[in-house]
């Protein structure tokens, strides 16, 4: 049962719609992102994430559509204030510090002490930097930046598009405990990514975009429950392999990958499959259980699959 | 708007170029008053032919070179007449602009601010208090330089000053909402640059203007910035002397205008 809280959208848009030109880069998206929920938004480049994300932070205007933050247009200045973004690279003055931008970033949200600057310098791990200008940074450092510059002013809601690139992995894991001690919080984060075997280790949900359509928006738990284990096997002839089997293991759910290797799902005896068709004088080349990941799953249905 | 005025001027009193552009107008200032004591004080004529920068026979033009010129004219002329000014001044607003743009950080403000004449007031208001502060810090140091190389011109009324000072504000305020327009518009250095040398040097209306003369057409063109600075009253005489102010606020209102909606039209 769902607490009231977790009824409340923190983002919800309808027919939200983006036309450069006679070109749609986004085609009336209906993004629901609860309050608390991790967000994992996924999509291939160019399929008009960032285009989304960048509407929903009013940076960019919807050709058509509705966007409520917290149930306010995205209009609204109370709505905005509850929002901290870091879109595409973070936008950092090169010639100033790390404590020099953020301190421009308060002034710009009126915030009137200092002290919220070095709590999201220090959280980010950038309060010893000193005096070192931005340009001379590494990547990572500037993310991480970034990261700080939408943490300022504690917003409710976090938009981070590709928020890892250039991380090494100790700045992954340190971005991902961060990520997740302000979910702790009960803050809601919108996060898009590239690199789905880190992104699945803190989304609670996600909402996939092809092509400027939403094709799909699941939980992890649905997620989990589609992504289960499968039997993958390779034969020499499919064309004789799958009769054999659909007829041998009348539960399972073969499902064909290419001229050599099936899927099967339900599955239980693996060795039983082998033998049956090397009986049958199909011969196997490979076969084993595998899981499907979030990755997989992603290209599954990119492909349109099931 | 108040907390993007903020930003700005955080912005600004950090930002080496501000200081680099007031320093050029300085130095320019001071090779100005040295070729002038050259040319036009004994003691300094004296010294010109002792280095062979000037002959002998050549004295007696140069000696009436400052006739009739106050501090004011000078001050006129060493920045404003000839567009030095503008040409430095606009290259200031230009890197102040575009940097906004060109380092990503407008994202930032964009996302806080839907309102988008926020960002065109809040340059211009930051764009309008260096130009302030340059014009009469500029004008200091005329006055300064003018006591240090003895007097060579009397001073200028403080009301005539003051008459000028004020028209000439709102005329290079104007300049400054035109490139911060075209940095709106093209989002590129290069781009605010070249305005910033075509329109703030004269390149685009001196050549015009010439041309135009040729067939009694060019009068209109008085009216432009450029030519405004460079023609306007020194002191208030007339009514019609006020003429400097229409034109400087219809120019700071239309490029305002325009920079607003282009840029309440385009996406970040």
């Amino acid at each position: 049962m769902r607490t009231g809280k977790e009824n409340t959208f923190a983002i919800e848009t309808t027919a939200l719609t983006k036309m450069y030109g006679d070109k749609a880069a986004v085609k009336h998206l209906d993004l629901k992102i609860r309050v608390g929920e991790i967000y994992g938004f996924i999509g291939r480049n160019g399929a008009g994430k960032s285009t989304t994300l960048k509407m929903l932070c009013g940076i960019a205007s919807p050709t058509e559509g509705e966007i409520l933050l917290f149930g306010r247009p995205v209009s609204d200045p109370a709505a905005r204030r509850r929002l901290g973004v870091l879109i595409e690279a973070a936008g950092l003055y090169p010639n100033m510090t790390a404590r020099q931008n953020v301190v421009m970033k308060a002034k710009c949200m009126g915030l009137a002490d200092e002290k919220s600057v070095d709590e999201v310098l220090q959280i980010t791990g950038l309060s010893d930097v000193g005096k070192k200008k931005v340009k001379h940074f590494s990547m990572g450092m500037k993310q991480r930046l970034g990261v700080a510059l939408a943490l300022l002013g504690n917003p409710d809601l976090l938009i981070l598009d590709e928020p890892i690139n250039g991380l090494d992995p100790e700045g992954i894991r340190e971005l991902r405990n961060l990520v997740m001690a302000l979910h702790e919080e009960g803050k809601t984060i919108l996060v898009s990514s590239h690199i789905l075997g880190e992104l699945s280790k803190i989304a609670t949900n996600y909402g996939i975009i092809k092509d400027g359509e939403l094709i799909e928006q699941i939980t992890k738990e649905e997620l989990e429950e589609k992504c289960q284990d499968y039997f993958l096997i390779e034969v020499q002839d499919v064309r004789r392999a799958l009769p054999m089997i659909q007829e041998a293991f009348p539960d399972v759910q073969p499902e064909v990958l290419d001229t050599r290797s099936i899927r099967i799902y339900g599955a239980e005896d693996g060795a039983k499959i082998n033998q049956i068709l090397i009986e049958n004088q199909v011969p196997v080349y490979a076969s084993g259980f595998h899981h499907m990941d979030l990755e997989e799953y992603f290209l599954d249905r990119m492909e349109g699959g099931r | 708007m108040f907390n993007l005025l903020r930003m700005d001027l955080y912005r600004v009193k950090r930002s080496k170029s501000v200081y680099v552009c007031f320093g050029i107008l300085l130095i320019a200032t001071v090779m100005t008053f040295g070729l002038l004591w050259l040319m036009a004080t004994p003691q300094g004529q004296e010294t010109a032919v002792r280095i062979g920068m000037l002959a002998a026979e050549d004295l007696g033009e140069t000696s009436g070179i400052l006739d009739g010129v106050d501090s004011l004219v000078m001050f006129r002329q060493i920045g404003l007449d000839g567009g030095m000014y503008n040409l430095v001044f606009g290259i200031w607003v230009m890197m102040f602009v575009c940097m906004d743009f060109q380092s990503g950080f407008i994202k930032n403000v964009m996302a806080l601010y839907q309102n988008r004449w926020n960002y065109i007031g809040s340059k211009l208001a930051s764009a309008g208090i260096v130009n302030a502060c340059y014009l009469i810090l500029h004008l200091l140091f005329v006055l300064l330089m003018n006591h240090l190389f003895g007097n060579m011109v009397p001073d200028a009324k403080w009301g005539d000053i003051a008459f000028y000072l004020s028209w000439a504000w709102l005329l290079t305020t104007a300049f400054a909402a035109l490139l911060i327009l075209i940095c709106v518009l093209t989002r590129s250095v290069a781009a605010g640059a070249l305005a910033a040398v075509l329109f703030g040097g004269g390149a685009v209306v001196m050549p015009l203007y010439s041309i135009l003369n040729i067939f009694h057409m060019g009068e209109w063109l008085k009216h432009t910035i450029y030519l405004t600075l460079a023609m306007g009253p020194g002191h208030y005489a007339s009514i019609q002397d006020l003429y400097v102010y229409a034109t400087g606020a219809g120019f700071l209102i239309l490029y305002t205008v325009i920079a607003g909606i282009i840029l309440k039209r385009q996406d970040i």
